[in-house]
């Protein structure tokens, strides 16, 4: 399983790799199911990790990266090169749907804030991951080091809990303002020391 | 420029790129992002940033099911043309310049949605319809649950250009919308073939919006619809009828069992691929105690496996634990 995962992750930076996933999902759009099948295999592990991330329960995972992958396959024509690439349109998409999930059902209600505040580090502890993953894991977890405390928590529970910014503010006591200013405040330290720039 | 309370819209930026907004609060956020250049900028920016985080995760493996399902599914799941219709999409279309925007434009309703429950009622409305034509009609109706991404929202992109597609069943305005004719089709199909097996108790289930059963109502219809499927009905050790129903084409199966007896909280029935290299899970499922319970089962199948059902700890087990209620022999 694990060997299994760093074949296919591995297959992101491989030279003999003989698509990219944006010219894959431009063939997608024109109905191309091999193209698809293609392209799946190259994102599905990271689409089903973030989503997993946040559900925590596999099964539900994987029923909501199905829903993930259909959008895709529905939408491609939709996706537009100049505006990124299409890996950040398939996780933005991933994100989505994952927070969407846990806001319609019960099970997302009960559980527990630690699921979004636990470190980074913690969901990393038993990975295997290629030399790609490490590095944007390790440039994430240095750039969330700038960041305050209360940004770091408040972004984690919103990005990796799936927490609206009002669940944010209970669960930190604090008022909902003071949540905007840091998930905001946050993602700009974030962009500037990850040097994302349009 | 932050205390001026929640009024200003642009503070909404971080929360909006991590998706922690509310739908008011997305469609006032997205109505500053149609005035402001400078906003959809930082709006891209920061969803690129949030993309970054999820760059960061652990990837993880996903069943080979997954794709199986997936890749079974793509024939009979439309897609939507090149060009967006800009007047229908402007709300969500216009902000152009943003990343973000047309993966959200799209999500924004999906039919699993708190917000969206109004789309499931024609879906509900069928749970208690007899398996029949009326039944099948009525799938017709709702179309988009299993299919559609959202048809919930005015301003969303995909049902923008049909709104009521879903509500109304006229034949002909149905027809206009060509990327929605073979799902009505195969919905048909597959309540017709359903129907033929379990009758309304399944309708109920199959017209639930949960994608998982949506999916697994398709992989039964196939297997039904499949030229070479095929069928063993045999007796649980408590009498209840079970029958498999398999394609060794496809590769899948489905174990249904009539009146199968509700278990507790903390057990779950379980499915199994059973040949000589040993026993494979292929998924829990439970039983309302009367009716069909059924399941489609996960992963592949081999001519000539045997498929057996137990009672495991909930969540299931590695391994078989208990001696199956029921086997077959495929």
């Amino acid at each position: 399983m694990l060997d299994l995962m760093t074949v296919d992750s591995a297959g992101d930076i491989s030279p003999a790799a003989p698509a990219t996933k944006e010219e894959l999902l431009g063939r997608v759009a024109h109905g191309d199911q091999s193209a698809f099948g293609e392209l799946y295999d190259q994102i599905a592990p990271r689409v089903l990790g973030l989503v997993k991330r946040l559900l925590v329960d596999h099964a539900q995972s994987e029923e909501v990266t199905q829903e993930i992958f259909l959008e895709v396959w529905q939408s491609a024509s939709r996706y537009e090169p100049t505006r990124g690439g299409a890996s950040t349109w398939i996780l933005t998409m991933a994100h989505r749907r994952a927070v969407d999930r846990i806001r319609s059902s019960q099970a997302g209600r009960d559980r527990d804030a630690k699921i979004g505040i636990r470190d980074l580090a913690v969901a990393y502890d038993h990975v295997v991951e290629t030399v790609e993953v490490r590095i944007e894991h390790e440039r994430v977890e240095k750039a969330m080091t700038r960041l305050t405390q209360l940004q770091r928590q408040a972004v984690s529970l919103a990005y990796y809990g799936g927490f609206s910014h009002s669940e944010v503010a209970e669960m930190l006591h604090i008022p909902l303002g003071t949540v905007k200013t840091r998930l905001r405040d946050g993602l700009i330290r974030l962009r500037d020391e990850l040097g994302v720039a349009s | 420029m932050t205390d001026r309370n929640d009024a200003h819209p642009s503070d909404l930026a971080g929360a909006y790129a991590l998706h922690a907004l509310d739908a008011q609060d997305t469609a006032a956020f997205e109505a500053h992002l149609i005035e402001s250049e400078r906003a959809r900028i930082e709006a891209a920016e920061l969803n690129d940033t949030a993309v970054a985080l999820g760059l960061a995760v652990a990837p993880v493996q996903p069943s080979a099911s997954l794709k199986v399902n997936l890749m079974a599914l793509l024939a009979s799941t439309p897609q939507l043309p090149p060009v967006p219709a800009p007047r229908a999409v402007g709300t969500t279309d216009a902000p152009g310049a943003a990343p973000a925007v047309p993966p959200v434009a799209i999500t924004t309703a999906p039919t699993a949605t708190g917000g969206s429950t109004a789309g499931t009622t024609p879906v509900n409305r069928s749970t208690n319809m007899p398996a029949s034509v009326a039944a099948a009609a009525d799938i017709a109706s709702v179309d988009t649950a299993p299919f559609g991404t959202g048809a919930n929202r005015p301003a969303m992109g995909i049902h923008a250009a049909e709104p009521s597609g879903a509500e109304r069943s006229s034949a002909t305005e149905r027809a206009q919308v060509r990327w929605f004719k073979r799902p009505v089709q195969f919905m048909l199909a597959a309540a017709a073939a359903a129907a033929l097996f379990v009758g309304g108790t399944f309708l109920g289930q199959a017209l639930n919006a949960d994608p998982f059963e949506a999916q697994q109502a398709s992989a039964l219809a196939q297997i039904n619809a499949a030229d070479d499927s095929q069928r063993a009905a045999t007796t649980t050790a408590d009498g209840q009828e079970a029958t498999l129903v398999w394609s060794n084409k496809l590769a899948i199966s489905a174990v249904l069992v009539d009146n199968l007896p509700v278990l507790g909280g903390d057990q779950d029935y379980q499915l199994w691929y059973i040949n000589a290299a040993g026993a494979v899970s292929a998924g829990t499922f439970d039983s309302s105690g009367d009716g069909t319970a059924w399941r489609v089962l996960d992963g592949t199948m081999h001519a000539g496996d045997q498929v057996g059902v137990t009672v495991e700890p909930n969540g299931g087990s590695d391994q078989p634990t208990s001696s199956p209620i029921v086997a077959f022999q495929s």
